[in-house]
């Protein structure tokens, strides 16, 4: 190993473990070790970072206040530190660690919200596309509908859970106080979009959620009906693809 | 698929289209107010050279978050979210057991 | 102001303050246009594929002349590039065709992970060599020179045995890059370590500074109660280091100056207040030697 290899080694691990002594060799004009000066580089990573998750995660820090969610945070940067420099690509994992994150056991919708968080960090960031215009929608014949395949815009995600995750979502997305909501109401779909720079969140409709899914894997009209009609028997085809082509969702449509 | 019994024939799904075609733009599926858009656009870029606050503890100090041990007590909104009936009513203000303090030193 | 329309085909960037482009700002320099020299943004932040991001700087980048500058590249670890980030900020540097490209001397990525923070290297033979290799590999993917600039450290290592200057001038010899002067960052330092700010300035290569960097600092206090900078980049250029930037100038001659302010960013006009004072001292020399003739 060179030199500078073992020195970089050393730095990077004291700077991670906040336990870990001032690496030998760092110095100040005036002593050997200086503790709080190497402090600074301990405490701008993970400041930053917690920082960074901050405003990825601002409903999920909401929920928990400030302190709790700092906390929360800076556990997390500790075991699942950033692999890119491109920080917009960073807290994927955070919804999952917050499901086996004791201290949040008794919240258990809060990775959910963790996961509509990211996806909408994922559709902000998104590739553009236009949605699908009227003219081109008027030049398919809707005899041939059943076997159309959708291409959907790169943002689309849907967000699936068991508890009503859009509602806490958008009661604590705006400025003023969240109203009082019944964790056990139901479960919730969203849908993730960004027909232009702005992302839409959007509370699906039953099977609405089967019905996307479906498309997105390229099985074609017929087939994502029958599938949400088999998930909902309430699924409302006219409304749900009337919504999801307003929405901008949808970008092209082929023929299978 | 074909094999099977299908619940909606070529025919109603190549009605729905079309009707679907015909309102888009005029009512989206879903009610207005059920679309709420999150924080602005412009969103904070994340990347910058800057350095953080100093050598305060925030970063620093550490924390045994095994088991029961967080004594930090959530203060957000979650207060407003009520847990399902039948898991007990773990309101977010539950105190928890002391432990070890998250703070400075 | 349309004479700034043509700007977008590799025009240099003007000697004049630019200031450091922050989303906060995006929707009032598109309405109304403020008369700053150019922007310069953080490359990583436009590594996405699409949306707002690139939305803003495409329409900012119509009507100013702009500088790239990349904080996460990682040039002085000992570990190889990386070369999908590498290739990323290619990718930045050919879509927005900048005017100038810069990246720090500093290392951030160390075993996969990244250290969100510009750490600083010893000043040595080896590290120099390394860092050499890198600006090389830089250089040439992006077909164009880099800058490099100087860092605030607080910090120093057994393990250097040359001052900055020596390892930089040796930097630009060795590769033909250009620096990057941040007179904050050189303030800073030279108060942790305590060495003379001016003589720095005074020693430091003039011939091959492509652009300075002015921003703000907090202080603090070292192990030993002595004064700590740090370079947090949250206030105001201080007054001490518009006093060391004059002096700057009066040695360099114009150069272009960005204003940086990345913690609780303050509104436009604060910035455009701190960009025309950088004004200010840019338009002394010329008159100075106009008198002169």
């Amino acid at each position: 190993m060179s030199r500078l290899s073992e020195t970089q080694t050393g730095f990077a691990h004291a700077v991670r473990n906040a336990d870990a002594a001032v690496p030998e060799g760092v110095v100040s004009h005036l002593r050997d070790k200086p503790r709080k000066r190497f402090g600074i580089y301990r405490n701008n990573v993970y400041v930053s970072l917690i920082n960074v998750l901050e405003g990825r995660f601002p409903v999920v820090a909401r929920l928990l206040g400030e302190e709790f969610f700092k906390a929360t945070a800076r556990v997390f940067v500790e075991h699942h530190p950033p692999a890119s420099p491109v920080l917009m690509r960073y807290g994927g994992a955070f919804p999952e660690f917050l499901e086996t994150f004791e201290p949040v056991s008794d919240l258990p919708w809060l990775p959910d919200v963790a996961r509509l968080e990211w996806a909408w960090n994922l559709a902000y960031h998104a590739a553009d596309r236009d949605p699908i215009s009227p003219e081109a929608l008027a030049t398919i014949d809707p005899a041939s509908a059943d076997s159309l395949v959708f291409e959907l815009h790169s943002a689309v995600q849907v967000v699936r859970s068991p508890y009503p995750v859009v509602t806490i979502w958008s009661e604590n997305s705006k400025d003023r106080e969240p109203g009082q909501i019944d964790a056990g109401a139901g479960g919730e779909d969203g849908l993730i979009v960004r027909p232009g720079i702005a992302v839409d969140v959007r509370h699906l409709p039953p099977g609405g959620a089967a019905f996307i899914t479906a498309l997105s894997e390229r099985k074609t009209l017929g087939s994502a009906a029958e599938r949400a009609l088999a998930e909902d028997e309430s699924f409302d085809l006219q409304a749900n693809l009337g919504g999801l082509i307003g929405s901008g969702a949808v970008v092209a449509l082929e023929t299978a | 698929m074909e094999s099977k019994t299908r619940k909606m024939t070529s025919l109603a799904v190549a009605g729905a289209f079309a009707a679907s075609v015909a309102a888009v733009g005029a009512t989206p599926a879903v009610a207005a107010d059920d679309m709420v858009k999150c924080y602005g656009i412009a969103k904070k870029g994340e990347n910058d050279c800057k350095a953080g606050p100093g050598t305060s503890c925030s970063g620093t100090s550490t924390v045994d978050y095994q088991g029961n041990a967080w004594k930090l007590v959530k203060k957000g909104t979650c207060t407003q979210v009520s847990t399902p009936a039948g898991k007990g009513s773990l309101s977010c203000l539950t105190s928890r057991p002391a432990g070890k303090t998250y703070d400075c030193g | 102001m349309s004479r700034i329309e043509d700007t977008r085909v590799s025009s240099p960037i003007p000697a004049r303050a630019g200031v450091g482009l922050k989303p906060e700002h995006y929707s009032e320099i598109l309405e109304t246009r403020p008369a700053v020299g150019w922007f310069e943004v953080h490359a990583e932040n436009y590594m996405g594929a699409g949306g707002a991001p690139h939305h803003y700087l495409t329409a900012i980048r119509e009507h100013y002349p702009l500088s790239v500058h990349g904080v996460g590249l990682s040039i002085g670890a000992d570990a190889a590039l990386d070369l999908n980030h590498l290739a990323a900020l290619k990718q930045v540097c050919d879509r927005y065709e900048p005017s100038l490209v810069s990246e720090h001397l500093a290392w951030s990525t160390h075993d996969g992970v990244y250290l969100n923070d510009l750490l600083p290297v010893p000043y040595n033979a080896e590290t120099q060599a390394r860092v050499c290799e890198h600006i090389d590999q830089v250089q040439e993917t992006l077909g164009r020179p880099m800058l490099l600039e100087n860092p605030s450290t607080y910090v120093r290592f057994e393990g250097s045995d040359m001052s900055e200057l020596e390892f930089l001038r040796g930097i630009v010899e060795r590769t033909g890059c250009g620096l990057l002067l941040d007179v904050n960052n050189v303030h800073v330092s030279a108060t942790n370590h305590a060495y003379d700010a001016v003589a720095y300035i005074d020693a430091f290569p003039h011939e091959h500074v492509g652009e300075i960097h002015l921003g703000g600092h907090a202080d603090d206090e070292g192990d030993d109660g002595e004064p700590l900078l740090i370079d947090d980049h949250g206030s105001a250029v201080a007054d001490i280091v518009w006093g060391l930037y004059a002096h700057t100038i009066s040695c360099c001659g114009p150069v272009p100056t960005l204003i940086e302010w990345d913690n609780d960013v303050p509104e436009w006009r604060v910035l455009m207040e701190e960009a025309t004072q950088a004004d200010a001292v840019l338009s002394k020399p010329v008159l100075r030697h106009v008198a002169a003739e």
